[in-house]
């Protein structure tokens, strides 16, 4: 056991000065009376991907703003791709940002594509592009992978379930576009409305208690 | 598809809701007991002996999880595993969004660590959790020496009365309290380590030693180390910052003034003020004022007030109704200005039993918590007293006028470290 004349206390362990003083100490430490292990320091930085991916979107931006104004002046182009590097990183930041849930992350991925292509859409003169095909596929796809999820991979059935039912729900959306004609292509939305009738039916028949409890629980007040 | 058992949740007592919005890897409200044997821990057995305690304690198997309006306890299929303490002390435990337990038994030489979220449960909780925790790893592991009878588990409560929800319990009023005036207390500075861990500072004397001195004082101990403490921060003021008071916070166990034996939260905070602006420098006068507090301060209907308040807040109709999203901002900032009146924290565990056959094999027990301003906390078994201090920040001055203060009178104080530079 060291001594710290100063302090006059005895320190357990093998110390350099003493821990309270930073004074020289007598004596001879001992390791083996350590009562706490050796924990090196770890500096968080960010994921190599990331950082490799955000110099990608770098380069690309300003690769074609450069070559925007040099070749071709009259036209704007450049500012899509800047437009579209920034709705991939949206997009990815609530991936990152929710990637504990797999259910939350599907369903935060259907709003934020189906928000962000109406913008795209109406920024570029409103063809219908979005309405037509995106939002009505997304919420398919999102309904479909969801269905597997729960009952082939078995990742978490209740967690899904529930974000489950709300996509289906978000499934309805598009009786609104077809109500008001909005549509020049009816498929996609017809679909994706038979699937979010046939998913809630499905779900209030096999898993009604479970989602009732699930239900419950997250609403509590 | 196959009829299943729907999943058991349960509700956050009221102390504990403020601990997931406000913890993050600077302040994790996360504490630590420690529990020291004489001979090297066997993790096998501690493992065994982890098993046989879960059953009593089943509110220990959840993951805390986000509702629409408030957070949850969910219960959860998770088996805690014991291993050895490879992680930094009181290192966050809850991480949003991923499903893990609030605790961790850990084992380093020959001490048994219990690592608590302090939203499970508190001090008085943790603590009935390891000591059954003890109870069995020392009847396995000298299982020789009890081969006649086993010694008597000195924790009696049913599944119901640790699960209880004791704020629930005893909050008369549901009176909106009325706005209260803050006051900024003195705030230690002070350069962090870059990873934000807590440097730990234990040292272990005599209880009787430190007895005497707080006799000599015409005091009790408590008050005396909390009369110290106040001394130790003020020798470190910059002059011009006297004019804020220190301010200390002190956790009171309620169990012992409101029949209860949970195992989850119930405690309040009691603030212990001295204002040096005012008042003398000498330790007989922060004695005097410390003792005045704790008198007025630690009576029922005092403390009963304290829990109507914070209970009334839980139980309004508005509160209840807003996004948890919304509560969670709201709560931070409650708690940001909650901090600024408060200097530093100190809190006593008390004297520490166990069952008088289990003595022999336990050395000593510590305590501590993550810290985002610098802690004290108390505890006594059989003739150690051992006082831990954790903080964020590199300095050690506070530690060190605080222990040479003992010193000075002659205490025997033994001291470890968790981090070797300055």
């Amino acid at each position: 056991m060291q001594y710290c004349t100063h302090c006059k206390v005895k320190i357990k362990g093998e110390h350099n000065v003493c821990p309270l003083c930073a004074g020289i100490l007598e004596g001879e430490g001992n390791p083996e009376e350590e009562v706490f292990p050796f924990i090196p320091t770890i500096y968080q930085e960010f994921n190599l991907f990331i950082r490799i991916l955000i110099l990608v979107s770098i380069v690309a931006v300003v690769a074609s703003f450069a070559v925007n104004i040099i070749f071709t002046k009259e036209s704007r182009w450049s500012l899509l791709v800047a437009a579209g590097v920034l709705c991939m990183w949206i997009s990815l930041f609530f991936i990152i940002r929710k990637k504990n849930n797999v259910g939350k992350t599907i369903l935060w991925q259907v709003g934020i594509i189906s928000i962000l292509s109406v913008i795209w859409d109406v920024s570029m003169g409103f063809i219908g592009w979005s309405i037509d095909y995106v939002i009505p596929s997304v919420c398919v796809l999102a309904m479909t992978v969801m269905a597997i999820g729960a009952k082939i991979l078995k990742i978490g059935v209740r967690d899904l379930i529930v974000y489950l039912f709300i996509d289906a729900i978000f499934g309805f959306i598009p009786v609104v576009f077809i109500i008001f004609g909005w549509l020049n292509v009816i498929f996609p939305s017809v679909i994706c409305v038979a699937a979010s009738i046939i998913s809630l039916s499905a779900l209030v028949l096999f898993e009604g208690d479970n989602m009732k409890n699930e239900l419950k629980k997250r609403m509590h007040i | 598809m196959t009829a299943k058992k729907p999943v058991e949740w349960s509700k956050l007592d009221n102390a504990a809701k403020i601990f997931p919005p406000t913890s993050n890897e600077k302040d994790t409200k996360v504490f630590r007991f420690v529990c020291e044997l004489k001979d090297e821990i066997d993790p096998d057995i501690l493992q065994e002996a982890l098993d046989k305690t879960m059953p009593l304690f089943p509110f220990y198997k959840t993951v805390l999880r986000r509702g629409f309006f408030w957070y949850y306890f969910e219960n959860a299929d998770l088996v805690p595993r014991v291993s050895q303490e490879h992680k930094l002390p009181c290192s966050m435990l809850y991480h949003p969004g991923r499903r893990n337990l609030l605790f961790e038994v850990t084992y380093y030489k020959n001490r048994i660590n219990l690592e608590v979220f302090h939203a499970l449960t508190d001090g008085t909780g943790a603590l009935a959790f390891l000591k059954t925790l003890l109870y069995f790893y020392i009847t396995t592991r000298y299982r020789d020496d009890f081969k006649d009878s086993l010694p008597v588990l000195d924790y009696d409560a049913s599944l119901t009365q640790k699960m209880d929800d004791s704020f629930l319990k005893h909050y008369t009023d549901n009176r909106i309290p009325k706005r209260v005036k803050i006051t900024k207390a003195y705030r230690i500075q002070g350069r962090r380590f870059i990873d934000n861990r807590i440097k730990v500072i234990e040292g272990v004397m005599p209880v009787r030693d430190v007895l005497e001195l707080a006799h000599k004082y015409d005091t009790t101990l408590t008050i005396y180390l909390t009369a110290l403490f106040i001394k130790a921060i003020y020798e470190e003021m910059p002059a011009r910052s006297r004019k804020y008071p220190v301010v200390l916070s002190v956790p009171v166990n309620l169990r012992t003034y409101f029949p209860s034996v949970t195992a989850r939260n119930f405690f309040a905070t009691i603030n212990v003020k001295y204002d040096f602006g005012v008042s003398g420098d000498k330790l007989e006068d922060i004695i005097n004022e410390v003792k005045e507090s704790f008198k007025r301060e630690l009576t029922q209907e005092k403390l009963l007030e304290h829990m109507n308040k914070l209970s009334a807040l839980e139980h309004n109709a508005f509160m209840r109704m807003v996004p948890l999203a919304v509560k969670d901002a709201v709560l931070r900032f409650a708690n940001r200005l909650n901090d600024k009146q408060i200097t530093a924290t100190l809190s006593n565990i008390g004297k520490i039993s166990v069952s008088p056959r289990l003595e022999p094999y336990i050395k000593l027990f510590n305590c501590f918590t993550g810290a985002k301003r610098p802690q004290i906390a108390l505890c006594s078994f059989r003739d150690n007293l051992v006082i831990s201090f954790s903080s964020p920040f590199a300095g050690t001055d506070i530690q060190k006028n605080f222990f040479r203060f003992l010193t000075e009178e002659n205490v025997p104080v033994t001291v470890s470290t968790n981090i070797k530079e300055i």
